[in-house]
């Protein structure tokens, strides 16, 4: 191979991340739902994968069911956060995930809780095992190019035009006979079934997954590549995952202890997340707003 | 008869700001509400389009009861509006706006993900035709000064497929010249036979257009009639006047 | 809690309700000495200041660190904690907060800063102070005072005075000096209150530091009471922001009747469910007001809604 192990290991990261990363944006970016809970979905996307799978479902079967199951989360949180305004919606999303998260934790007989679940198979797809990480790299490659292109698409239809209407002026749109209610779950749905379909990805390829990977830390990662790559932008997430991924990986040069380095990554991104903040809340490549 | 309300009542917290209002809209023709400040025409407006339910009361668009429909619903049925404070969508082109206008296939999600445009060119260029909006069609709806907004917000009423067109404020704040060819597109859309409610403060442009006036004042209907008969009305003179602290409402009366 | 509940005997459900009641108002007034922090700032400043939790931990880290590794007595460390957490507090209001407001930054925008300053210095302390539990350990937490089948420790009463001690005071401020009638002013209205000379940012100022050293209070009472780690500031913010928005997020003094009930429904909650379940107690409710009651029980009927 032409890269380095652990080059393929932060590749196979950047492509999990570009899934995620572009399906917050096409909630919070594109239809300017304030959705603080999408770490949420990408948990439990990894929950749901990892347990089919290991209860021996085809790994096809277990990440459109990871999806799926996402999606359903999405939406009863926009029929239940539908009338709720700004900072309120944000909070309640948040409360979300917190609640998907003492879940995890606490419904042992299925999640095993804080001890995780280790042994996640690698994925099989029509008879073909994924068993070096090359391989693994080829195939995440393939399912972001395949994932990114449908958001792509759908937020350059006449479809995505409603949803970025729906964020610049909701009433109005409700005047000129859209429903937005259906709007916002059908784009909370595609977000939520994309982020389910990263975190098994996720999932399977760690291999093991425990209540920590999705919480405020990984929502803090996500939250800081969307805003640095830009509201309603994604070229923007793209360019972001690549950036907040690799860069702090230079850190490793620092050759700080591993107990320091996992700190010090994540008090990196909460930075850059106020510094984008107070420097330029549009981001790269943001056109609009966060409200 | 395209629209008729009966009864309204409605209240915002103590405030009563609609108190058994009635009125009737006819087909093919222009009417107009018109009162002073307060006087419950915005909130009468929000009420027959569903943005706000009514307390009591019913609305019946074309022969239908619309009271317990949805603010979406009643727009599909064919009532198209325009706000007093214009509300675009500032990230969307004139294009975009006017597609979604047109557009009654755009909230499929899965038929639309191939497609970039639904709507014909020509239905587009045409509404801009109508309302004589010289911009490109490219352009964003921020880059628009005022006037131009006023315009793109009435050719997205008019582009709305729509039986009844409702206007509030079409002419505040813009040119005298802007002003007039506004009066010609309406009178022009009359013509051709729509129906349409508007709420206007500038009563020469009222009374020059419309045939039919409702007069309302503390969220009633205090009268009603042709221009000439609101004209010579001492009452509703008298009861505008005493309401109205507004210097410049009053001159807009004389 | 540290109690050890006897459940050796049979008809001891009175007992041991008493007791979930104790324990539920000793957590609770924790949480409320978080809550009114957060509460006091919030009405005054109305936006999420989500960081509050780590002013609470800083200060827990502080005794820690002053007390137990320096040595220094423990009444000056005290001191020195309440004193410092406010300086911290506002200064996140002047470095931070006002800045962005400066800049036109939506209460969404205010929100996600705050969390990414929490997680921030979460990370900080892990950095300087480990990942492992420190124990600060002033006064002994196993001497236990059974009065009626109920036991509390002397940490625990002293926990409950102290707190109640500082909601009187709170009290008395708001509402007999000038300060605390401004602050009250600005939090009913803010527009008239700055056509009638109130100066807002004096105003936020006032709340950063005021709020923020009953947050460095917690945090010394959470020190004693518990093991520190870095991570406890989510926890215990999502516990403050819950009461806060249970009894009222805007009103102090329902902030503080709601963090009771939130601790008093924990320690209930745990007699039917697994104890593992108490944070899931208290997420859920949070998320069930949010959804149906966001004003609370005792604040103030403002649009919480869209229209």
């Amino acid at each position: 191979m032409i890269i380095s192990a652990y080059q393929t290991h932060i590749f196979i990261l950047i492509f999990i991340y570009i899934i995620l990363a572009v399906s917050l944006n096409l909630a919070l970016g594109y239809t300017g739902l304030l959705n603080l809970g999408h770490v949420a979905f990408f948990g439990i996307g990894a929950y749901t994968s990892a347990l089919l799978a290991i209860e021996g479902l085809p790994y096809i079967a277990a990440v459109i069911i990871a999806g799926l199951f996402a999606s359903v989360f999405g939406y009863l949180l926009v029929k239940a956060t539908d009338k709720l305004k700004g900072d309120y919606m944000a909070m309640a999303t948040l409360g979300f995930s917190f609640v998907v998260y003492s879940l995890l934790l606490n419904l042992r007989d299925i999640t095993r809780g804080a001890m995780g679940i280790p042994g996640i198979p690698k994925p099989s797809i029509l008879g073909l095992t994924i068993r070096t990480n090359d391989q693994y790299l080829i195939f995440v490659m393939a399912v972001c190019a395949i994932s990114v292109f449908i958001m792509y698409r759908m937020v350059n239809s006449p479809f995505g035009k409603l949803l970025e209407a729906n964020r610049d002026n909701a009433v109005n749109l409700r005047v000129l006979g859209k429903n937005t209610f259906a709007l916002k779950y059908k784009a909370m749905m595609t977000s939520a079934f994309f982020a389910g379909v990263s975190g098994s990805l996720y999932a399977h390829y760690i291999t093991f997954i425990d209540p920590t990977s999705f919480y405020i830390a990984e929502l803090i990662l996500i939250l800081t590549i969307v805003i640095v790559g830009g509201l309603a932008s994604i070229k923007g997430s793209i360019v972001a995952t690549i950036v907040i991924i690799y860069v702090p990986e230079m850190l490793k040069m620092l050759e700080l202890p591993a107990s320091v380095l996992g700190p010090v990554r994540q008090a990196l991104y909460a930075m850059i997340l106020i510094a984008i903040l107070m420097i330029r809340p549009r981001g790269i490549f943001g056109k609009v707003d966060l409200e | 008869m395209i629209l008729s309300c009966k009864d309204i009542h409605k209240s915002f917290g103590g405030i009563k700001a609609i108190q058994g209002c009635s009125f009737t809209v006819k087909k093919n023709k222009i009417t107009a509400i018109i009162g002073p400040n307060g006087s419950g025409k915005t909130t009468m407006f929000n009420v027959i389009s569903k943005l706000i339910d009514p307390d009591s009361g019913t609305i019946e668009f074309d022969g239908q009861d619309v009271t317990s429909l949805k603010d979406y619903e009643l727009s599909k049925l064919g009532i198209s509006r325009t706000f007093q404070d214009v509300k675009l969508f500032q990230n969307l082109t004139i294009r975009e706006h006017l597609q979604i206008a047109l557009s009654d296939s755009d909230e499929r999600l899965l038929s639309n993900l191939f497609r970039t445009k639904d709507v014909e060119s020509e239905k587009i260029q045409e509404v801009m035709e109508i309302v004589g909006l010289d911009k490109p069609l490219e352009t964003y709806a921020t880059d628009l000064s005022y006037g131009q907004r006023k315009l793109l917000d009435l050719a997205i009423g008019i582009a709305k497929p729509h039986s009844l067109l409702m206007l509030d404020e079409p002419v505040a704040g813009v040119n005298p010249r802007l002003r007039d060819s506004i009066k010609n597109i309406l009178r022009e859309l009359n013509n051709r036979g729509e129906s349409i409610l508007l709420i206007e403060h500038d009563m020469n442009f009222v009374m020059d257009l419309v045939d039919h006036i409702f007069v309302m004042d503390a969220g009633k209907v205090i009268a009603e009639g042709s221009p000439e008969e609101i004209q010579n009305d001492p009452y509703v003179l008298a009861a505008y006047l005493g309401n109205c602290g507004d210097e410049e409402e009053i001159e807009c009366w004389t | 809690m540290k109690n050890e509940i006897k459940t050796s005997l049979g008809g001891k459900t009175i007992a041991l309700l008493a007791q979930s009641i104790i324990n539920g108002l000793i957590t609770g007034s924790i949480y409320a000495l978080v809550a009114s922090g957060y509460s006091l700032i919030y009405s005054t400043n109305n936006f999420m200041h989500f960081a509050h939790g780590i002013s609470v931990v800083a200060a827990g880290y502080m005794v820690y660190w002053l007390f137990s590794l320096v040595g220094i007595p423990f009444y000056v460390t005290c001191i020195i904690t309440v004193i410092l957490s406010a300086i911290f507090g506002l200064a996140m209001y002047r470095l931070i907060y006002l800045p962005l407001q400066k800049k036109g930054a939506s209460n969404v925008i205010l929100l996600i800063a705050s969390i990414g300053i929490l997680t921030f210095f979460q990370n900080v302390i892990q950095i300087a102070f480990g990942s492992g539990v420190k124990l600060v350990g002033y006064i002994e937490v196993s001497k236990g005072i059974t009065f009626a089948g109920v036991t509390m420790t002397l940490l625990q009463i002293v926990i409950l005075i102290i707190s109640l001690i500082i909601f009187i005071l709170l009290y008395q401020f708001m509402q007999k000096t000038k300060t605390g009638r401004n602050m009250r002013a600005v939090s009913n209205n803010s527009e008239l209150a700055s056509i009638v000379g109130i100066n807002h940012i004096r105003i936020s100022d006032i709340s950063f530091l005021i709020g923020s050293a009953l947050a460095g209070v917690a945090g010394i009472l959470v020190a004693l009471e518990q093991n520190l780690s870095p991570f406890m500031g989510t926890n215990l913010m999502i516990k403050g922001f819950t009461g806060a928005v249970i009894g009222g997020i805007n009103y102090v003094p329902g902030s503080i009747v709601g963090s009771f009930l939130l601790g008093m429904a924990e320690n209930l909650g745990i007699l039917v469910l697994p104890s593992g379940y108490k944070d899931a107690i208290a997420f859920s409710m949070l998320f069930l007001f949010l959804l149906f009651k966001p004003n609370g029980i005792l604040g103030k009927k403002e649009g919480r809604f869209d229209k």
